[in-house]
């Protein structure tokens, strides 16, 4: 490179994923607004969750109706390792993205081959064999009542500092740190070559695989990559609520995800499942308190949606047409 | 022995039924290759149709109308949503069925409450008849033969009518059927009616031994699914096949991990024989 590539302040400014980070940090300090924490902290677990999922839908164009099922493995292998073998934060917390990611990639090893309504189907019988796990496995997940009493250890170095993440506004903004690296490191990796195959895969497997692409491979790896962010975020979904149930792992919930992808424009932008995650978020929490049949609306609205604006809300405002994913 | 017997009737009674289930889904993912996540919501809507047209009108015609009007909602759903994404991506018929289901379902909450209702099966079947081995209840029996009468009864529509022989050839190549002058969408409109119509009468004849509740819909959609892959995605014997494997499988051990089995089989037939036991290569699976 010729030129110093020094980027100007400007420019890091407009940058999207700077926007993002910046109005995520400051939302605790909107009045009114910022008192819920709670909620906000569940919505940036969601846009980790959907720009993870993302990496599969939108970049190879594989619709996974079961990812829901990654989320709560990762969930309960968070509990599961909190109750039976060891209280603290860390370690439960690599063990439950690890299994998440390791079972993801077993599975993916079954679906690689697959594609288009195969595929689809395949991921929603697979989330529904592990929710019945979860479900009647009592003395490990505790059946239908799930795992209780999942604490927020404190984190920091001894004798040094020490954060209290049971409070709220630390686990806050302890989530939004991991978002924030998540979402660098998911943006790399869609940019990179290994990126640009996956776009290749979504366009035309075929031509891909005439190319000399191990398309198999890539896919696999495409799944397992989502897999690794449904169960980190899975894991970090837990320890907001202090406790694992079987819901999360019931394959409605998987539709969520897709929902939101599409709703914020994730097959057009690489941040609109960010968008499509909060707006789904804050809109279904406020629905939900004042009207008890809130679903005929968010079943219609999903409707509407994939009819008339299946390009999402980015799709909309920046004019784009829909990838081939949406052909 | 006899425990044994009367498990492994309750599985082909069971399994029958699924099949019936699985029956109009294959039909509607085979010809429109749309995964209809509405499905089980019109099993539930049969149930329910009966359930208020049974003491007003009795329990013959009162199947035959409520099987009719979830027939007619499955011809509206198709025209008013469905039609408009065939050509796209299957991610598209599988969200808006999706959306769909989620929304009816509410409205089964709104109309009919969110508590369950039961119905009693009529005189002239109720009571249990000696099989010489066992007794076994005479509504299972009934229902058993009304299933396997529909099957029949698909299967010679598929395959003795004109009709049947557009199904079948829309299902391999419909561009062709199109240009041969066949009216190609009216004919998907009347699958979906028809596969509309098997959910919901499968929904009246088991309303009488399940409880009749807004979520039974989504309890027979993944039976459905596992019942495809495992029997072969378009395949009129896949769907019979795995819906009895469904059935049995989960009828003779019963215990707490007796839901999991059909998933451990379909993940066995998947490693054994990718396009399900009956599946054909051409539809489909690419």
């Amino acid at each position: 490179m010729d030129v110093a590539v020094r980027p100007r302040y400007r420019e890091i400014l407009v940058n999207p994923m700077f926007l993002i980070t910046a109005l995520f940090a400051v939302f605790p300090f909107v009045p009114y607004i910022g008192k819920f924490i709670s909620m906000g902290t569940a919505v940036i677990i969601w846009c980790l969750f959907a720009m993870g999922f993302n990496i599969l839908l939108g970049y190879t164009g594989l619709p996974s109706f079961g990812h829901g099922a990654y989320f709560g493995i990762g969930a309960y292998a968070l509990g599961i390792t909190f109750k039976h073998l060891i209280h603290g934060l860390w370690i439960p917390l690599i063990l439950g993205v690890l299994v998440g990611t390791l079972i993801t990639a077993g599975v993916g090893l079954l679906l690689a081959k697959k594609r288009g309504i195969y595929f689809a189907l395949l991921t929603i019988a697979f989330s529904q064999m592990f929710y019945f796990i979860a479900f009647r496995w009592d003395e490990v997940t505790g059946g239908e009542t799930g795992l209780s009493g999942i604490d927020r250890m404190a984190i920091g170095i001894p004798g040094l500092f020490s954060i209290d993440l049971s409070v709220g506004i630390n686990y806050y903004y302890f989530v939004l740190v991991v978002f924030v690296v998540s979402m660098w490191v998911i943006w790399r990796i869609v940019h990179s070559p290994f990126g640009r195959v996956l776009q290749a895969i979504r366009e035309n497997e075929v031509r891909t695989q005439y190319v000399g692409y191990n398309t198999a491979a890539y896919k696999w790896a495409s799944f397992t990559l989502s897999g690794l962010f449904a169960s980190l975020a899975g894991c970090l979904h837990v320890l907001l609520q202090n406790a694992a149930f079987p819901e999360v792992l019931e394959w409605t919930k998987s539709g969520d995800v897709v929902m939101m992808t599409l709703l914020g424009g994730g097959l057009v932008n690489f941040y609109g499942s960010i968008l499509g995650a909060s707006i789904f978020i804050i809109f279904r929490d406020l629905l939900s308190s004042f009207w008890e049949n809130w679903l005929l609306l968010y079943g219609s609205l999903f409707v509407l949606i994939i009819l008339f604006v299946p390009t999402g809300i980015l799709g909309i405002l920046t004019q784009k047409k829909g990838r081939a994913v949406l052909k | 022995m006899e425990l044994f017997l009367s498990y492994l009737v309750n599985g082909i009674v069971n399994g029958l039924v699924y099949a019936v289930i699985a029956l109009g889904f294959t039909l509607i993912l085979g010809v429109m290759q749309v995964i209809n996540f509405a499905h089980g919501i019109l099993f539930a809507f049969g149930a329910y149709f009966f359930f208020s047209l049974n003491r007003y009108v009795g329990f013959w015609l009162a199947l035959v109308i409520s099987s009719f009007l979830v027939g007619v909602m499955g011809i509206l759903i198709e025209r008013l949503a469905i039609r408009r994404v065939y050509t796209k991506n299957p991610l598209f018929g599988l969200l808006l069925t999706f959306g769909i289901a989620m929304a009816l379902e509410e409205m089964i909450r709104m109309v009919w409450g969110k508590p369950g209702h039961s119905v009693t099966a009529p005189d002239f079947i109720s009571g249990v008849v000696d099989l010489g081995i066992m007794y076994y209840s005479k509504y299972r029996l009934f229902l058993a033969g009304l299933s396997a009468l529909l099957i029949v009864l698909v299967w010679l529509f598929l395959e003795k009518t004109p009709h049947g022989a557009i199904i079948k050839a829309g299902a391999q190549d419909s561009e062709m059927v199109m240009a041969l002058g066949k009216n190609l969408p009216r004919v998907r409109t009347l699958v979906f009616g028809l596969g509309a119509a098997l959910a919901g009468v499968a929904g009246v004849i088991a309303a009488p031994i399940h409880s009749i509740r807004p979520v039974m819909g989504t309890y027979v959609l993944m039976p459905a699914f596992v019942i495809v892959v495992v029997g072969g995605i378009g395949s009129f014997w896949g769907s019979i096949i795995g819906g009895l494997i469904f059935g049995i499988s989960t009828s003779l051990y019963p215990g707490r991990f007796t839901d999991i089995i059909p998933y451990f089989l379909m993940t066995l037939i998947l490693l054994w024989r990718p396009r399900g036991l009956m599946g054909e290569k051409s539809i489909l699976e690419v």
